[in-house]
């Protein structure tokens, strides 16, 4: 039987989609970041909290920031299926799992919150 | 890093002491360090999405695709590294 209940979204092919949409994002969002460091560099406060405080780079962000959410989530969670089964770790391997993605699950929760209130402030 | 972001964005003060804790050469290698996994992840992830496309999906092609993923990764890694010192 088929117990899967934790992944993203009950499709395997939603989460195949969500992973690749949310790398392209976060793609463009890492190198948009670096081509603007590398060519910026005498970079002062002014300039890097004027870069934040634009809408469209709060879009950008928090985008970026959701897709660095659900992309760890499925790596993650592929992981922890893929290794930590009861092959193994036995018996334990259940609970092990699920302890293991409920970290990460917080931790990402986590970044989220914390990211948002970055950005926000600025 | 969510840290010195935030860091860096609250204030001038907190700007120029990001910039300063940056400099750092053990600040730089760990910088670099991160650099260099996530260059490799991201072009290892645009190799995945050229074989989603249907490129490459043979073994011979699978081999030399893996091959170009290090020798792209390794320049990309070697020029972060001449930029963050």
């Amino acid at each position: 039987m088929v117990t899967n209940v934790t992944n993203f979204s009950r499709s395997g092919l939603f989460d195949w989609m969500a992973q690749r949409v949310s790398a392209v994002i976060l793609a463009a969002y890492f190198l948009f970041l670096l081509g603007y460091l590398v060519t910026h560099s005498g970079l002062t406060f002014a300039d890097w909290h004027g870069l934040f405080a634009q809408t469209s780079m709060r879009v950008f962000s928090l985008l970026a920031l959701v897709s660095l959410g659900a992309h760890a989530w499925v790596g993650m969670w592929t992981i922890s299926t893929d290794y930590l089964t009861p092959m193994a770790f036995g018996k334990a391997a259940t609970a092990l799992r699920f302890l293991f993605q409920a970290v990460c699950g917080i931790a990402m929760f986590a970044f989220f919150v914390w990211g948002v209130q970055i950005l926000w402030s600025v | 890093m969510l840290y010195v972001l935030d860091l860096s964005l609250s204030s001038a003060e907190g700007f120029a002491q990001a910039k300063a804790f940056l400099g750092g050469s053990l600040a730089k290698l760990v910088v670099w360090g991160l650099l260099s996994a996530l260059l490799y992840h991201m072009v290892a992830g645009v190799r995945h999405l050229v074989m989603d496309a249907g490129v490459g999906e043979t073994l011979e092609g699978g081999k030399q695709g893996s091959k170009i993923v290090i020798a792209v990764s390794a320049v990309l890694i070697v020029l972060a590294g001449v930029w963050v010192w």
